[in-house]
């Protein structure tokens, strides 16, 4: 069959399509991505790396909200991140650690991700510990006179309008001097910060260096997209939604076309009461507005034990989703089919067969649904994107996943960070979500110039 | 015509039924008795909400109950988590906060995308069409959610922040009254509405242009086309004058299809800024469990969609002498 379908006219205006090839090359991408996290699971091997597991998820790569790569963060930011892991140090070395049964895992529980503690012995990690605070202590006092300078430079202009009002001459411009050699110390101070700040992370990096090799580079795709408010990797999490999409896209859009092509091709071919069910059916799924129909399905699932909120069985989190789209989308594809099946009917073959003594049902399986193979391509692909959307929508709603991370979730949980000026996890999913949809949309236009090229 | 309409109505009958009938069904999978009880609630006291809600009736009575209410336009039904108010009352606030939103979306949206369709088909084939179509496609792949969350950023939070507050026209969030109820005033709309109108502008633009210029070129092939032009009539006056009017009939039609989605159609926008219209209120009382509020609206909607569709079909008929009522 795929000999003959690669011989058709249509698929090889399709293959002649470059922009569609490229499209299709970048959903084979993505597929790749799905299977490999699909196989991760499945056989859970997570020997060489956790990325692309559920434990990988949940790991702590990184201080919280820490921007990715190209983004330089910001003074504040260093500092509460250095503040943070110094915490985390301290309160680590404040017991006795030789003391303890367990001294490996306790060093790994400051580890982030890969970069762990150096391999050193601990009198040595606490002699570099007590280096990092004595270099932040001092950094802390540059701070404070910072502040105080900065003090100065805001009330000084107050006081000078004050001494311009009364008309002292001398007054305003010692104050002016003043204003003019607080700036000068502040740039100095702020050079001292820079270089407080730079020490201090040099001395953290030598107690828990920077991964290098294999890790290093695992590392480093965690950090390209920077961390979530709870230190996660954005970027695992972003990847690692393709495979919710890919799975509910597919579940959805296999769900759809086929109870809608069986229920349309049906109604179409035997047409009486059938039919008439059939339209009644799609009139009234299609009489309740598309997003009402959902959250309606959706909500018939939450607070359930095992399709809510499970985090025992994270896979029937996604059973709600599939119920509802399914239940909405297969409506389209129906109504298209069943239009395109009443043409076919009339036609010869389909008269040839009957005159053979086929079957009905035989002639609709083996002679009417294959001849709409195209429109099922069309829908498979228009479906696809609409559950990827939909789950974005319905995750808003908070209908959708709860407790693992799709693109929905993502960009509705980041949704305040914006007035932080804080862009990497909606930026992230958005647009690995923007490129998957992209190249659908292309596909299912080259397929539709190809297959139905008079279809408005 | 009356005919054909008097059929169309008979024949949405059972459509109607079947809508309230699915609606009904799937809320009474939840049970809302609990989430308005105290936590440790006492059988007797389940027994006694259940039966103050009407819940303990047979469901064939309470789906009769609600069809006599909606026949008899009797939605005085009081909401279960609205503090009392009526559903009658509640459609009657949120129903304009609704269309002050999608009315004019879809208006501007209907006549920029023709505009951009048409300047899209002059030029069909050369690198401005190009240029357009790949525009379209774009800006079809991006989430309506990512489209609020940045357009309400660079909308309202960036700019006000820049210039200030009192600078800067649009709201970040919330609602005003336009024409009746406490201050009322039509510069609520600039404030409050535009931004999500602008917004959803933008995100119909995509969708509308491609199947507005998709209309335009199949008209273009037709044959009326091909003798305008060999009379030696202007290329300019015949896409403008000859195949705009023929492109009226599908531009009319899709109009008039989008028109039941204005109600629920800026669900997501009327969330994310806090506007109580239709679809706020609708997902709100999902979310609550609020069943007077959900059968209500629903029936409202599904009456007012089937009613467009039946008016759509007879306008149809009417623009297009070739379409026949029967």
């Amino acid at each position: 069959m795929i000999k003959r379908m690669a011989k058709s006219r249509a698929w090889r205006k399709f293959f002649r399509n470059k922009m569609a090839l490229v499209a299709t090359s970048l959903i084979g991408v993505y597929a790749l991505i799905f299977v490999a996290i699909v196989g991760v699971q499945i056989t859970d091997a997570t020997g060489l790396t956790d990325v692309g597991s559920r434990e990988g998820l949940k790991l702590r790569v990184m201080p919280p909200k820490w921007p990715g790569f190209l983004e330089a963060p910001d003074v504040d930011r260093r500092y509460d991140s250095l503040d943070w892991q110094i915490g985390n140090l301290d309160r680590l070395f404040k017991k006795d650690l030789n003391a303890l049964d367990d001294p490996a895992g306790e060093l790994g529980s400051v580890s982030l991700a890969e970069r762990k503690l150096a391999e050193l012995p601990i009198d040595e990690l606490r002699a570099l510990l007590d280096e990092t605070n004595d270099r932040f202590d001092t950094l802390n006092e540059v701070f404070g006179v910072l502040e105080e300078v900065e003090d100065e430079i805001y009330f000084l202009p107050d006081s000078l309008a004050e001494a311009q009002e009364a008309g002292d001459s001398e007054l305003v411009a010692e104050l002016e001097a003043q204003l003019v050699s607080f700036k000068a110390e502040r740039d100095e101070i702020n050079t001292r910060v820079d270089e407080g700040l730079a020490s201090v992370e040099a001395s953290l990096e030598d107690l828990m260096p920077m991964p290098t090799g294999l890790d290093g580079l695992v590392y480093s795709f965690r950090t390209m997209f920077g961390s979530d408010v709870l230190g996660q990797s954005i970027s695992v999490r972003a990847f690692y939604s393709i495979k919710i999409a890919f799975q509910v896209g597919l579940v959805v859009a296999t769900l759809s076309v086929l109870i809608g092509t069986l229920l349309g091709a049906m109604a179409g071919f035997y047409g009486g009461w059938l039919d008439g069910a059939v339209m009644w059916l799609i009139s009234t799924l299609s009489s309740i507005p598309y997003l009402v129909l959902l959250a309606v399905l959706a909500v018939m699932f939450s607070g359930h034990q095992y399709f809510d909120n499970s985090a025992e069985y994270p896979e029937l989190q996604l059973v709600k989703l599939y119920t509802a789209m399914g239940l909405t989308f297969w409506v389209g594809t129906a109504r298209v089919i069943r239009g395109e099946v009443m043409k076919i009917k009339e036609l010869e073959y389909v008269q040839a067969a009957t005159a053979i003594g086929f079957g009905r049902f035989y002639i609709v399986l083996k002679h009417v649904i294959p001849n709409t193979f195209h429109i099922m391509f069309i829908n498979f692909s228009l479906l696809f994107i609409g559950a990827i959307k939909s789950e974005v929508i319905l995750s808003f709603l908070g209908l959708g996943v709860s407790g693992q991370p799709s693109w929905g979730t993502m960009i509705s949980n980041s949704k305040d960070d914006l007035s932080n000026y804080f862009f990497w996890e909606v930026g992230a999913a958005s647009f690995l979500m923007f490129v998957l949809v992209l190249a659908f949309n292309i596909v299912s236009d080259a397929l539709q110039d190809a297959f139905d090229p008079k279809h408005v | 015509m009356w005919g054909f309409i008097a059929r169309k109505l008979i024949y949405n009958v059972p459509v109607y039924l079947g809508i309230i009938l699915i609606v009904m069904l799937a809320l009474r999978v939840q049970d809302p008795v609990l989430p308005q009880l105290s936590k440790n609630p006492s059988p007797a006291e389940i027994a006694s909400v259940r039966e103050n809600l009407g819940l303990d009736r047979p469901f064939v009575i309470q789906y009769l109950d609600l069809l006599k209410n909606v026949v008899t336009f009797n939605f005085e039904e009081e909401s279960w988590t609205q503090g009392g108010k009526s559903v009658g009352e509640m459609l009657k606030d949120s129903i304009p906060m609704s269309l002050a939103i999608t009315v004019p979306t879809l208006g501007l949206s209907a006549i920029i995308g023709v505009c951009i369709a048409l300047v899209a088909a002059y030029f069909r084939g050369r690198a401005v069409d190009k240029i357009l179509m790949i525009f379209a496609v774009l800006g079809m792949s991006i989430s309506y959610l990512v489209y609020i969350i940045f357009g309400q950023f660079f909308g309202a939070f960036l700019p006000r922040q820049a210039f200030g507050g009192e600078n800067w026209p649009f709201e970040i969030n919330g609602y005003g009254a336009l024409f009746l109820g406490e201050g009322a005033s039509p510069m609520n709309w600039v404030s409050y509405y535009m931004l999500p109108v602008i917004i959803g502008l933008i995100v119909s633009l995509g969708y509308d242009t491609r199947f507005y210029r998709a209309v335009m070129v199949e008209e273009s092939t037709r044959d009326y086309i091909t003798t305008a032009l060999a009379k030696g009539a202007g290329k300019r006056k015949v896409i403008f004058v000859h195949m705009l009017k023929n492109a009226m009939i599908p531009i009319i039609t899709r109009v008039m299809a989008t028109l039941p989605f204005l109600i629920t159609g800026a669900v997501l926008m009327e969330i994310y800024f806090n506007i109580p219209g239709m679809g706020f209120q609708l997902i709100n009382a999902l979310r609550a469990l609020d069943f007077p509020v959900i059968q209500g609206f629903v029936a409202v909607l599904a009456a007012m969609f089937i009613l467009t569709v039946i008016a759509t079909d007879v306008l149809y008929a009417l623009v297009d002498p070739r379409v026949r009522l029967s």
